[in-house]
């Protein structure tokens, strides 16, 4: 055999077994290389399901939240929330002239920690108290507590409030107190009631179209806040408010934030009577007191009060007013005489305008700054250029012979005022109101309300969370 | 004002709404175990229809919750408001009685087949061309075969999965429980992840591409074969296996807060009727009526079925024997770590 047969046989002879062997090393690659496959297929389904079980305990677990809402608490269906809330306002007024009753002063307007929530899905609750300067309690209100209620809203159609609550009858009055145009509201809110203790039934029909309120209340006089009748009073009131907005759902955008309604109340009241405040807050009108010999003026009787009223909202405009009538049956004792009686009809009403000139979206609910304030970003807030007009006139019956009012006391007042808000962010509002009030009637005493005009500058800083 | 005529006025109105009304639209909320989703979204719209004729035209939509059927049960106890649970086993509806106290603990006598409407049995679903040549259970306790199979402590399906290999061991070995645990022990061994429901094992098996052999309801099983295509899977029907009753209850709790117990008993004793159980078929669950069974029988792989009374009596102590803290199921898990 030469060598060329050699090398042939050979070959002939390992290339099998080289071949058997490369088979080899291949089939075991293949299956190590499905292992390993399998084992990351294994391990990232693994992950998947870690993730899975994460998402699903998150979703089952109470939540906290804290923001510029305030600090929530939550089931993980928000069957059960309770939030802490809460706003404080600390006011400056500064009245100009020498012989005003008055003192400049700084005080504390607002002072209201609030708790609400809902229980069982349907169930909410609010409970909101006030430690601001001069609150007081009577055997009638305890002025700490402001509102204290349960509303059950298994239908938003048809919900049922039970409570101590803002009756609905003034527009400004159910605005909240930490979303006001000016630091004091208009001369309308002073002929409604402000809280009482009661039943409604309410309810929003076509999502907010048309809005209805009816309820069954203790009753109170004229800016009165009750708890419980007392002395003769044993009546109860009814009030009831309804409000469109026809165009809310429309594709009509100049008129979606148009608003108009009518509330009104009737019913039977008796006991003190109120006096009516400037927006200074000075009172320049008030019933005649007195004990024995002195001439008393209380309520006794029929009571209604018919207030109409709209907003209308565009872009940053806004406007709203209404007008109140309160009639009142009042009575004049003096000494054993005979009593004196009269059907007071006082009247109010308001104007108010606004516009942001950051182009925020005014709005009846509060507004939120587009860009809260940052020097670093050069963000500025939201600021809002107001202004309004309103006039009170109480019924010139009520200063014949006898008198039910005080000497003292103007039939009328007229007032003006402009003002500007800042909105730093969704929880600080810096307010700064001019108001001028002109009196019809009143003593032109020194030191008396009505012996000049009003003219007092309202500061405010408010913190609201 | 007369405040008392006021609120005797408002009394009398509230009594009359009801006399005045037509019957209102009601809502139920059927929670249910994993597989059983497009069972009952079809068998939701036939109940709506045939409640719509007997009641006068009352409206009624069911809600559907669907999860690990252990799951579900938990969370009824904690209180998701189930009109219904159609459950993978009778257990976790006794687990609802006994713990939630929200039906009565004798809640099986109260529907025919000890209120189990429909049956069903455990099969594998392995790759085209069955390459690791399974055929019956104890292929799958070899070396090398990956198992998909959920969670006992979470899902139904598993648990009847797991007391398949359970009784088909215990039958071979005329009644040997320590060959027929560590047969188990084995089978888990080979499982490489544990899902928490019969659904979510599906998809390891078919969609993330894990294992050679899925365990699961017959029903899932022929479902999926049939959605998935029969150039990518294999149904295997091994020779003997457990015979399945998920079971159905009303929550009498909820049914009569809610004012449904009616509708919710009539929802559940329409399962039985013979248009329902064809619906049933249709979703590949063995119907309980015997014509409509024997129409099907085509559809159903002949399998020897042993019961859950073979294999462990009943499922308060199966679930004590196996799956409750410490049981078989855990010590075989601590065995395999």
């Amino acid at each position: 055999m030469n060598l060329y047969q050699y090398t042939a046989v050979t070959a002939l002879l390992v290339t099998p077994a080289l071949s058997w062997g490369a088979d080899d090393t291949v089939d075991s690659l293949k299956r190590q290389i499905q292992e390993l496959d399998q084992k990351v297929r294994v391990l990232e389904r693994k992950a998947e399901l870690d993730n899975e079980t994460t998402q699903t305990k998150s979703q089952d677990s109470p939540r906290l939240t804290a923001g510029a809402d305030g600090f929530s608490f939550s089931s993980a269906d928000t069957n059960f929330v309770l939030k802490l809330r809460g706003y404080v306002q600390t006011d400056a007024r500064f009245y100009f002239g020498d012989n005003i009753p008055a003192n400049d002063t700084l005080l504390m307007r607002r002072v209201r920690p609030i708790i609400e929530g809902t229980v069982y899905k349907y169930y909410d609750y609010r409970i909101m108290l006030d430690f601001a300067s001069g609150i007081t309690s009577s055997a009638s209100n305890d002025g700490f507590l402001q509102d204290a209620y349960l509303n059950v809203h298994y239908w938003p159609q048809f919900q049922i409030q039970v409570g101590k609550f803002k009756p609905p009858v003034g527009l400004e009055r159910l605005q909240s107190g930490a979303n006001l145009l000016f630091a004091e509201r208009g001369y309308p809110t002073q002929l409604v009631p402000n809280r009482d203790v009661g039943v409604q039934l309410h309810g929003q029909i076509l999502d907010g179209v048309f809005a209805y309120q009816v309820g069954v209340f203790n009753g109170v006089q004229d800016g009165g806040s009750g708890d419980s009748d007392v002395g003769s009073d044993d009546h109860k009131d009814v009030a009831g408010r309804i409000f469109f907005q026809p165009f809310k759902k429309s594709n009509v955008k100049p008129l979606k934030g148009l608003g108009v309604g009518v509330a009104g109340t009737w019913g039977n009241q008796a006991g003190t009577l109120p006096g009516y405040k400037t927006p200074g807050q000075q009172t320049f009108f008030s019933y005649v007191t007195g004990a024995g010999t002195n001439a008393n003026v209380t309520a006794d009787g029929r009571h209604w009060r018919i207030v109409p009223q709209a907003y209308y909202y565009w872009g940053p405009f806004g406007i709203f007013g209404e007008y109140a009538l309160s009639s009142q049956n009042v009575r004049r004792d003096a000494g054993g005489g005979a009593p004196s009686f009269r059907d007071a009809h006082n009247r109010a009403w308001e104007v108010s305008g606004s516009w942001f000139l950051t182009g925020e979206q005014n709005s009846f609910s509060p507004v939120k700054p587009a860009h809260p304030l940052s020097f670093a970003n050069h963000d500025w807030g939201a600021v809002e250029l107001a202004a309004r007009y309103g006039e009170l006139s109480v019924d010139q019956d009520l200063f014949g012979s006898p008198a039910f009012a005080t000497s003292s006391s103007a039939h009328k007042a007229k007032s003006w005022g402009v003002g500007i808000n800042w909105y730093l962010n969704r929880n600080i509002k810096l307010t700064l109101d001019y108001d001028q009030t002109a009196f019809d009637g009143g003593s032109t005493a020194p030191r008396q309300v009505t012996a000049q005009d009003e003219k007092v500058i309202i500061t405010r800083v408010q913190f609201s969370f | 004002m007369n405040i008392k005529r006021i609120l005797l006025s408002l009394f009398l109105g509230l009594l009359a709404l009801p006399l005045s009304s037509a019957p209102k639209p009601v809502a139920l909320l059927n929670v249910s175990y994993d597989p059983t989703r497009e069972l009952y979204q079809e068998y939701n719209g036939l109940f709506a229809k045939w409640w719509a004729e007997k009641s006068g035209g009352q409206k009624v939509t069911v809600n559907q919750s669907h999860g690990g059927s252990s799951k579900q049960s938990r969370s009824v106890i904690d209180g998701l408001p189930a009109d219904v649970v159609t459950l993978a086993l009778a257990y976790d509806i006794d687990a609802i009685a006994e713990r939630g106290k929200s039906l009565p603990q004798n809640w099986q006598t109260r529907l025919p087949n000890n209120s189990s409407p429909y049956t069903s049995t455990i099969i594998f679903l392995v790759r085209k061309g069955n390459p690791k040549g399974i055929k019956d259970w104890d292929d799958l306790v070899r070396d090398g075969v990956s198992v998909v199979t959920p969670n006992p402590k979470t899902s139904g399906s598993a648990r009847w999965n797991y007391l398949g290999a359970w009784g088909f061991e215990l039958r071979r070995s005329k009644g040997d429980a320590e060959k027929a645990k560590e047969f188990v022990r084995k089978l888990y061994k080979n499982v490489p992840v544990l899902d928490s429901g019969a659904r979510g094992a599906t998809t390891t098996f078919v969609e993330r591409g894990i294992g050679d052999v899925l365990i699961n309801w017959e029903n899932e099983i022929l479902l999926g074969a049939k959605d998935l295509g029969k150039d990518k899977f294999e149904i295997v029907a091994p020779p003997s296996s457990i015979l399945t009753e998920p079971t159905v209850a009303w929550v009498d709790r909820v049914t009569k807060r809610k004012g449904t117990e009616a509708i919710a008993k009539a929802y559940l004793e329409h399962l039985y009727s013979d248009e329902a159980q064809e619906v049933l078929a249709k979703h590949y669950y063995r119907p309980r009526t015997e014509s409509v069974a024997q129409k099907h029988a085509s559809t159903f792989p002949k399998i020897e079925l042993f019961t859950l009374a073979e294999v462990g009596e009943n499922w308060q102590k199966v679930h004590k024997t196996h799956f409750s803290d410490g049981g078989i199921f855990d010590q075989i898990q601590r065995l395999n770590r």
